[in-house]
């Protein structure tokens, strides 16, 4: 069976469906190829969404135990995870059915199957029902994603060793858990086994965890949620990981380390993502790869193959399902013949941990490594009554402003519910806001937002809800 | 090791680039993000940045090039600093004497004490004045070791508009002369470095890394006898850390996601267009204003030519005989360009006038010598300064210019005219400020010492600028009449031809007469003809009657 269609999207995450699903609106023929039933990708299935119904969980049961500081006593909570797996289940399947339901009201031809790339201008499509189908196209989107790095020696074929996909399943809560890699899907999925009572260890090859945050965000972080953990262990590495029948035994590398040989329950590796670039086909067109499997494309993210794009994962830049779905809207106006490119001034990051982390735009490290003269000005939420009502004062909000005209360059923001605060630092950054505009911004109170505008006043000197001895 | 430096990409369907200037030479020792080039394509122009740092091996491009994206330009030797110091001392014998000292030198900046000894100084081009940021070097009249007093003349200038002396802010001993004859120049950038007699002298304060100072004060003295060696830095220093900063600021226009698409769509480079708002940022009007003169330079076909016509080109002259080829130096450039602007954009007329100068003449031969004893020559045009200061006041729309931006006539209450000066370089018209407040032989005083600074290219850009009027003589070299083009800004421009005996009917007989021919070009888009014709009257009355001058003037 072969069949035509204006533009192919291969692979239908958050990047490749907001890419079809404006490509249908904008009046286009549109074929969105992916394996699972229904749009989502990594991003519904396997990451964001069902990562965040955990730790939503996770949060309330941290928040219950800290209740009896507050006059009230939950006792020892139940945890039933079968019913917690099925609460996740639920969100994924509410939201893949929701992005079907959009497929079907813009009219997309959804095929689920597996596609690969005969030439510049057709795909096959191996069909999950059985059968083929080639596709030719006009234009094509490449939003293929990624997968879990895999790691020879690590990752290793143990029904013990889960990466996050793995994780998210929730077989059981192991008693001891080894988290391998201390960035955001380690922090995040060892904060949920965490607060499910597991013992959990983290181990990170890097100084310090989450790296790319800035040093002082990244301080508070850990000094809040270090408790929660059994161990946190920087600059360590793990040498050795063996099933030994119903433990993995574990050999680690670092300095000071009191033992070396350790035994888990259960193991995470969580130290990256690869792309998805391999089986495609693509040597069958005039596409690009890096030496590292990515795929080279313009600032149209157009590839070398003229009617191929690519956006997402597979490019470079951050793994970020908005990253995606903007630079997919991108593809979709230039195949438009819009002339647009992928130029944001700002992506936000985000660490859904409790506290969470965001940050947005410059960061201070990256200010230090590229000599960018900034001034920092930092707000201790100790002085947010908001925080004290929330009895949390694990947080700061800074700013990152360019010294001659007090624009804003980054955010940097710890403390629960940053990842929502972080949007106004992003519009701050994207609108080329000065300090003094975020200063001159009336915030409701009493509210978290309320330290952005706090910290543009700290710039300046003074701040209602910090005193600070004038300079001289 | 050596790498080789490609034209990097530069956009989408852009394959190759004219380069406009090489910004290195060989020799020169490059850091990362240092702009090595500066290319135009089709749609912007470009700085290119090093991407790694070494020095510089070959050029394989010059100005003017059109290159291949992909094709290699510089090849790099990978930067070994300490290299050079460590082979020094074996070099020339003849270092010996100097070789000490540089020791010592280093030690104290080492340990940043300010001794006795004086400093070493950087010394800059200075400010050469409003939007001018280099200058071609012409004469480099100091040499290392040379003893330089303050106020001596260290170097000849050629900026866009003249020819300047820039003389030395201290005296001292030259240690180094980073430009030669022929180069250009930034203003800002390190041209000499002296050491200062006096422990006074002002010291740069921002040395950052003083034992680089040293470093290239000792290199020099190396290579100092063998000049043919000497490779110099073009760019300064300090140039790199502009070029690091205007690079981060190329990175996010201070403009709005909506202000971006916009100027993208309408194929404006965002990092182009200045803002007008807080921290600079950048409005849909500011892009729409930057596509606006854009365009308008588009159109005009680049420098020199009229809005909405565009170049011929020219046919190969070769084919109908031998020719010869000289670029066009920088006084004769701005003057083409500034005169096609004025000719294009003025509507001009020429009103023609005669005045009976025989009985000025008559005063002016009687009161040469009092000139001469004040130190200058009585002339017509001094005359004609004092008789035009006094018509302007009587013809206020004569002392004005025109903003078409604003629709505004802009008045001025001050009388400084020009007069221009034929040199060796050109055409310049060198002004006269406050003419309405100096008296005739003053005036002569003035005008000789200008019209000499000017033929001997002492000229400052100062005495060049605003003028309100301009007075172009002719009558030297001969002539009945021509039609001077206006100064712009400026709105009237008197030229004046050859006087003659004339055959006059006066009194019921022909008599002979001393006629001086005038004429007046004026900017017609804010003088009327009669205004004109009333003003050339009135020359040409106070020339007849001086008293005309005190009574109205």
């Amino acid at each position: 069976m072969s069949s035509k269609s204006q533009l192919v999207v291969v692979g239908a995450g958050p990047g490749g469906y907001a890419a079809a699903f404006l490509a249908a609106d904008m009046g286009m023929e549109v074929t969105l190829i992916d394996k699972r039933e229904n749009p989502g990708g990594t991003c519904l299935y396997v990451g964001c969404i069902p990562s965040k119904a955990y730790l939503h969980v996770a949060k309330l049961l941290n928040e219950a135990k800290e209740a009896h500081n507050w006059g009230v006593d939950f006792g020892e909570p139940k945890i039933d995870i079968d019913k917690m797996r099925a609460f996740k289940e639920k969100v994924v399947a509410q939201n893949t059915g929701g992005t079907g339901q959009l497929v079907k009201q813009r009219k997309i031809n959804y095929i689920q199957g597996t596609a690969t790339f005969i030439n510049s201008n057709t795909v096959k499509v191996e069909k999950v029902d059985g059968g083929t189908e080639e596709v030719s196209f006009e234009h094509s989107i490449l939003a293929t994603g990624s997968v879990p790095a895999y790691i020879p020696g690590l990752s290793i074929d143990s029904p013990l060793v889960m990466d996050s996909t793995g994780a998210l399943e929730l077989e059981n809560i192991p008693n001891r858990l080894l988290v391998i890699g201390g960035g955001v899907i380690g922090m995040e999925l060892g904060s949920v086994y965490a607060a499910l009572g597991s013992k959990v260890t983290v181990v990170e090859l890097m100084p310090s965890l989450l790296p790319g945050a800035d040093k002082d965000l990244v301080n508070t972080f850990q000094k809040s949620i270090e408790p929660k953990f059994e161990k946190i262990l920087l600059k360590t590495k793990v040498a050795k990981l063996e099933d030994a029948g119903k433990v993995l035994k574990v050999k680690l590398e670092g300095e000071g380390l009191e033992e070396t040989e350790l035994e888990f329950d259960k193991a995470l590796i969580s130290i990256g993502r690869s792309p998805v670039t391999k089986n495609l086909g693509l040597e069958n067109t005039k596409v690009k790869l890096t030496e590292r499997g990515f795929v080279e494309v313009n600032e149209k993210c157009q590839t070398d193959d003229p009617k191929i794009y690519a956006i997402g994962d597979i490019i470079k830049g951050p793994m970020l399902a908005h990253k995606a779905s903007a630079e997919g809207k991108v593809a979709v106006e230039a195949i438009a013949g819009h002339k647009v490119a992928f130029e944001p001034a700002a992506i936000p990051g985000v660490v859904y941990t409790d506290p969470e982390v965001a940050w947005v735009g410059l960061t201070e490290t990256e200010a230090k490594e590229k000599g960018i003269k900034v001034e920092v000005a930092r707000f201790p939420w100790a002085a947010s009554g908001r925080a004290r009502t929330m009895d949390r004062s694990d947080g700061i909000t800074k700013l990152i402003l360019e010294p001659e005209t007090e624009r804003v360059l980054g955010v940097g923001i710890v403390g629960p519910g940053a990842g929502e605060l972080i949007a106004e630092g992003t519009l701050a950054i994207e609108m080329a806001a000065t300090a003094k505009d975020v200063a001159l911004t009336i915030h409701a109170h009493p509210t978290l937002s309320e330290t952005v505008m706090e910290t543009a006043e700290v710039f300046f000197g003074q701040a209602t809800h910090l005193y600070r001895p004038k300079r001289k | 090791m050596a790498f080789e430096f490609k034209l990097p990409e530069l956009g989408e369907n852009i394959e190759q680039a004219d380069i406009v200037k090489v910004l290195v030479k060989v020799g020169d020792s490059v850091e990362v993000d240092q702009i090595l080039l500066e290319i135009e394509t089709d749609k912007a122009t470009v700085e290119v940045p090093a991407e790694k740092s070494g020095t510089v091996k070959s050029v394989n491009a010059k100005d003017g090039d059109t290159v291949k994206v992909g094709s290699v330009i510089f090849t790099f030797d990978e930067e070994n600093g300490t290299e050079s110091i460590q082979e020094t001392p074996k070099e020339e014998p003849k270092l010996e004497v100097v070789e000490p000292k540089a020791e010592v030198k280093k030690e104290e900046n080492k340990q940043n004490e300010e001794q006795q000894s004086g400093g070493i100084i950087e010394f800059k081009l200075p400010e050469l004045g409003e939007n001018i940021e280099s200058a071609d070097v012409t004469k480099v009249l100091v040499k290392a070791d040379d003893k330089v007093e303050k106020d001596q003349v260290l170097l000849e200038i050629e900026t866009d508009k003249a020819t300047v002396e820039v003389p030395a802010e201290f005296s001292g001993v030259v240690k180094e002369v980073k430009i030669k004859e022929g180069e250009k120049a930034k203003v800002g950038s390190v041209v000499l470095v002296i050491e200062s007699g006096k422990s006074t002298a002002k010291q740069e304060t921002t040395i950052e890394k003083p034992a680089k100072t040293v470093e290239s004060v000792k290199e020099e003295k190396i290579t100092t006898p063998k000049p043919d060696v000497t490779k110099q830095l073009v760019t300064p220093n300090e140039s790199v850390d502009v070029a690091r900063k205007k690079s981060f600021a190329t990175k996010i226009a201070p403009a709005a996601p909506t202000v971006r698409r916009f100027a993208r769509e309408i194929g404006v480079d965002i990092n182009e267009v200045s803002g007008s708002g807080p921290a600079g940022r950048i409005s849909i009007d500011d892009v729409k204003k930057f596509a606006k003169s854009f365009n308008e330079k588009l159109r005009s076909g680049g420098a020199g030519m009229p809005i909405g016509i565009k170049r011929e080109a020219l046919p190969d002259f070769s084919k109908w005989g031998k020719i010869n080829k000289e670029p066009m130096s920088n006084v004769r450039k701005k003057t083409a360009e500034h005169l096609s602007y004025a000719w294009a954009t003025i509507p001009h007329v020429t009103q023609f006038d005669k005045a009976d100068i025989t009985d000025i003449e008559n005063l002016r031969k009687q009161f040469a010598k009092k000139a001469e004893v004040a130190g200058g020559k009585l002339t017509v045009t001094a005359i004609l300064l004092k008789v035009i200061a006094a018509a302007l006041k009587v013809f206020p729309q004569f002392n004005a210019s025109v903003d078409m931006d604003n629709k505004e006539i802009i008045f001025k209450n001050y009388f400084n005219i020009g007069v221009a000066v034929d040199t060796e370089k050109g055409l310049i018209v060198p002004v006269i400020k406050d003419v309405d407040k100096k008296n005739i032989l003053q005036l002569s005083a003035e005008l000789a010492e200008i019209s000499t600074k000017a033929r001997d290219k002492k000229i400052t850009l100062e005495d060049l600028q605003g003028g309100c009027f301009s007075i172009s003589n002719l009558g030297g070299i001969g002539g009945t009449a021509f039609t001077p083009i206006v100064n712009s800004p400026e709105v009237a421009i008197l030229g004046v031809s050859r006087g003659s005996f004339e055959q006059v009917y006066k009194n019921g007989e022909f008599v002979p007469r001393m006629m001086l021919p005038l004429s007046l070009s004026y900017d017609h888009r804010i003088i009327d003809g009669a205004d004109a014709a009333r003003f050339i009257r009135w020359v040409v009355n106070a020339l007849e009657q001086p008293f005309l001058l005190t009574l109205e003037g």
